[in-house]
């Protein structure tokens, strides 16, 4: 993992501080550490029962039965009892509300702009996101811009926020809030034909400076093109040009998927849904279900406090719990190429986890702790093998 | 004569077949008989060999035909009331439950028709505490109401999900609105059906709303402080109100005294006016006996009309009978001695004066209706004018003029009185500390908060006003800064914990199939699951005062139930029946 912007003492004594306090309740980061409980969900197709796996450097470096016995007997265990483990989730393209500074008002098209130079790891909203779930997400630039630039995958973490991936996805938009009335393009068609002048020059391999050149890149392969659209038109739009250029796109937002399902589904497209909100509609609540029922890849994007209530939303109308859980943890991270990194508890990704006192599923169950790379950022240590309330929900059932 | 003997009898034996074939079914309905003992047919299937719901389970309200009684057996039976129940079985005759326990250990009726959910879960119908369900925008956001305002009168059905209630396991709701008025008017009670709803009788006026926040909002202490104060000046003067309708009624109830005396006194000048023919009534006569006039004086010595004698029998009262004979005229029966005494009579009334008409009501100071009758008339000159007005006619009684109609204060009054709960919108603390104060200083005996959600912290002070909350929005969680502070999720677990009955409800009627979601959070914020099921049953039951005929499995209880395939806390629990009074109001395809 990279760690590019270092602490700066200043603004951050409060976190260092806060940090202090933490490492002093939890096991060095040099030594190994074995997480046990009752249920350890390190994938969606890999659960475990009274599960364990053992974290060394922030990592996930053995699970079940393949912990070395002399490396269990060494390592701090943390043991969370009755409790369910699951893999943190994942916030898919968001600029955690920095807006203005995450796209260039004047210039439509920078898609060789980086959101990491933009990130700021002190951000408030980078804090509070552990207590959500979330545990990484794609900094993305804004949708204001056709072209938006360059998103990164960063973690919140016990001081501060720390990149993992400086350069993951293009992020396009063909959105009504891209569409500038003071400066071009002002209209859909316009916002088509920049994209499709760019992508003709990229693919012809001439001319163009940097910012052909990431087009250029990304229809090569080397990072998944990111493509906010809403309305059918702009999912249409971005269909057209997905299937012109021979890319699969990931579409953002994607509120009349349903329109073009079978064309999504034909393309192989994937979906950032809006967040689910307990008003909506029947029909929009079973989106997910539609989607899961397509085979279309879809993840749950938009505020990180509405995630969890998102998938339960969609469990409520018709999702399996299998596919609502890997909405929220390995497909976001799979659709952005980041599923060696976080996404799952499965060796070698970072031991990035939540722990609920049942299905995270079931509102029922409380949150009881979040990590990071190992490290505790949110709610109660271990060893309480008496979750919050578990006695109580099970009673209700 | 064969003929006419058999059409003779035919109505007879007609009526008596009709009636027999009415209440067959009733009779049949009650029939122990051995060879329709059912067996329980598997995963929710009635019983019956079509493997459809028979008509008499399914006679809709309106129908004259007695259902069936519905058996209900599953996996588990959450009767609310007590413990969990492992097999249980609920036995709804008629609208009531008239057995509830465990498999094996309940009789069930040999005629029942019996679903069986062996993996199911039943719970009680689920009570909403507050909906805007079969409301719409204008009754959403009319600020014109006030205090008389009904919701029961602007009630509809949209046909739309905010009326899909009963499919959502609620059988009980309570709606109201949350509209920007300050008084917003009395919300009602009413039964969802699978078509709409019904209303609850006599619960159409089932407490009045007042709103006494802005809502979560930036708004000023001050501000605040000042919105409590408008509430709480609605109280003012409802004392005086009262006052003046009591000094009405009784204004009325002497006006009615006063009148019937002034009719009797009239009654009796005219029936001593007539000229003296017949007998009957005589001296003997007991006051107001045989008379057509009901209340009045007693007519004594009065003689009847067309009635020979004294103490004739029209007049009810003694004296011999007459000595009537058929082959005399009237005037050679009356005997000499009557024919005297009836001239002495006349000659007796000839010196008295004819009764005067009563004169009519004048306005200004010398009106006589207006002077107290305890007091001799204005102008009155000593004993001789009182003895020569002695037998003038009483004045006639102006009926009282009634105080000008106030509902809004009207329904205030009931509040005071505790014949109406009031309930306060009140989000913030400060707000609810306001209610409370409110409460406390009018003395108004029921009084529960609606949206508190900063009412965890004065959990303790809410405990001891006594108050009841019901809670919505639990499921939206944090609010945005400032009042971050406020999450409605964590609240149900401090009222629990500081002994303040609460209810969870939807709040709004798109809400309605979450119900169960929003009691799920507050679980997974603290609340014990116990509480949580009680808060969307049992207790908005006891908030609405109708926990004795809802809100928990118990004998004599409404047959309200929702039988649910999984826990009804688990996300993905589907509803798989709804019986409302015990009528099928919901069951799944």
């Amino acid at each position: 993992m990279e760690r590019l912007l270092p602490v700066r003492a200043g603004r951050a004594a409060p976190f260092v501080s806060f940090a202090a306090c933490l490492c002093l309740l939890s096991p060095s980061r040099a030594q190994d550490i074995v997480v046990t409980a009752k249920k350890v969900v390190l994938a969606t197709d890999a659960v475990l029962a009274d599960g364990a796996f053992l974290i060394r450097q922030g990592k996930v470096a053995f699970a079940g039965t393949d912990i070395p016995t002399e490396a269990r007997k060494k390592a701090t265990v943390i043991d969370y009892g009755d409790a369910v483990i699951v893999p943190g989730f994942v916030l898919p393209p968001t600029t955690l509300g920095r807006d203005r500074d995450l796209a260039e008002a004047s210039l439509p098209f920078t898609p060789d702009l980086r959101a990491i130079e933009a990130f700021d790891p002190w951000q408030e909203e980078l804090a509070k996101l552990p207590a959500f779930g979330v545990t990484s997400l794609l900094l993305s630039p804004s949708p204001r811009n056709i072209a938006g630039g360059i998103g990164a995958l960063v973690k919140p973490g016990q001081d501060n926020g720390v990149v993992a991936t400086a350069e993951v996805h293009l992020a396009l938009s063909l959105t009504q809030v891209a569409r500038n009335p003071e400066r071009p393009p002002t209209s859909l068609m316009g916002a088509v034909d920049m994209l499709r002048s760019a992508f003709t020059m990229a693919k012809a391999g001439t001319g163009g400076g940097p910012d052909v050149a990431v087009l250029r890149s990304a229809l090569g392969g080397s990072r998944r093109i990111v493509i906010h659209a809403d309305l059918h038109v702009e999912l249409a739009a971005a269909l057209d040009l997905a299937r012109e250029f021979g890319f699969e796109p990931v579409l953002v937002g994607a509120r009349e998927a349903e329109k073009v399902l079978p064309r999504i589904v034909a393309q192989k497209a994937a979906l950032v849904l809006e967040p689910l909100r307990p008003e909506q509609r029947q029909a929009q609540l079973r989106l997910p279900t539609l989607l899961a029922e397509a085979g279309v890849p879809f993840c749950f994007g938009g505020r990180a406090d509405q995630l969890r209530t998102s998938a339960v939303l969609a469990v409520r109308a018709g999702l399996d719990r299998k596919a609502a859980l890997q909405a929220l943890t390995r497909t976001p991270a799979q659709l952005f190429d980041q599923h060696t990194v976080v996404g799952s508890l499965r060796a070698g990704c970072g031991a990035d986890f939540l722990v609920f006192t049942g299905d995270p599923l079931d509102l029922t169950s409380a949150h009881v702790a979040t990590f990071i790379d190992g490290v505790r950022v949110f709610g109660e240590a271990g060893n309480a093998p008496k979750p919050h309330n578990a006695a109580a929900a099970a009673g209700a059932r | 004569m064969r003929t006419q003997r058999s059409l003779s009898v035919f109505p007879v034996s007609g009526l008596l077949a009709a009636c027999c074939l009415a209440l067959l079914p009733a009779l049949t309905a009650q029939d122990p008989t051995p060879a329709q003992n059912p067996t329980p047919t598997p995963a929710a299937q009635p019983q019956n060999p079509e493997g459809a719901t028979p008509p008499a389970a399914e006679g809709r309200r309106g129908g004259r035909a007695r259902r069936a009684p519905v058996v209900i057996e599953a996996g588990t039976v959450h009767p609310v009331a007590g413990a969990p129940i492992e097999n249980g079985v609920v036995v709804i005759r008629g609208d009531r439950i008239v057995a509830v326990g465990k498999k094996g250990e309940v009789e069930v009726p040999p005629n029942a028709t019996v679903h069986s959910f062996p993996n199911g879960h039943v719970y009680p119908g689920l009570v909403d505490a507050a909906t805007d369900a079969f409301t719409d925008d204008s009754l959403r956001n009319d600020g014109s109401n006030d205090g008389g305002s009904r919701f029961a009168d602007d009630l509809r059905v949209q046909g739309n999900r905010n009326d899909a209630l009963a499919a959502a396991g609620i059988t009980t709701a309570y709606v109201t609105v949350r509209s920007p008025a300050l008084v917003r008017g009395k919300g009602a009670i009413v039964r969802p059906t699978r078509d709409g709803f019904e209303a609850w009788s006599g619960k159409d006026a089932a407490a009045l709303h007042l709103r006494i926040t802005n809502g979560v909002g930036p708004s000023h202490a001050l501000q605040r402080q000042q919105q409590v104060a408008q509430v709480d000046a609605l109280f003012e003067g409802l004392e005086d109100f009262r006052k003046q309708l009591n000094d009405h009624e009784e204004a009325v109830k002497k006006y009615d005294k006063e009148f019937a005396d002034y009719l009797a006194w009239h009654q009796k000048k005219k029936d001593g006016d007539k000229p003296a023919g017949g007998g009957g009534g005589g001296a003997a006569a007991p006051a107001g006996a045989g008379g057509p006039t009901g209340p009045g004086p007693a007519r004594e010595g009065r003689p009847t009309r067309g009635r020979p004698g004294p103490g004739g029998e029209g007049g009810g009262g003694g004296g011999e009978p007459p000595k009537n004979d058929p082959q005399k005229t009237p005037q050679e029966q009356v005997s000499p001695e009557q024919l005297e005494q009836a001239l002495a009579t006349l000659l007796a009334a000839l010196p008295q004066d004819p009764p005067k008409p009563a004169p009519a009501p004048a306005p200004g100071p010398q009106d006589p209706a207006k002077q107290d009758p305890q007091k001799p008339a204005e102008g009155a000159a000593g004993p001789a004018a009182a003895a020569e007005k002695k037998d003038e006619a009483p004045k006639r009684p102006t009926y009282p003029k009634a105080p000008p109609r106030d509902l809004q204060r009207e329904a205030l009054l009931a509040v005071i009185d505790g014949e109406l709960p009031l309930r306060i919108e009140a989000h913030r603390a400060d707000e609810v500390r306001g209610a409370l104060k409110i409460g406390r200083d009018r003395q108004i005996p029921v009084l529960v908060l609606e949206q508190a959600f900063g009412a965890d912290a004065c959990a303790a002070e809410i405990a001891t006003a006594g108050v009841s909350v019901v809670l919505t929005d639990t499921m939206a969680g944090p609010f945005e800064p400032p009042y971050e502070a406020m999450n409605p999720a964590k609240v149900p677990a401090k009222l629990h914990a500081a002994g303040v009955p609460f209810a969870l409800a939807s709040g709004r009627a798109h809400l309605a199939a979450l119900l169960p979601l929003l009691a799920a959070t507050a679980v997974g914020n603290g609340l014990p699951a116990d509480a949580a099921l009680r808060a969307i049953t049992l207790t908005p039951a006891e908030i609405l005062g109708i926990a004795q005929d809802t809100g928990s499995l118990q004998t004599g209880k409404f047959g309200d139930l929702v039988v649910t395939d999984r826990p009804l806390f688990a996300t993905d629990s589907r509803i798989l029946m709804v019986l409302a009074k015990g009528r099928t109001e919901f069951e799944a395809k």
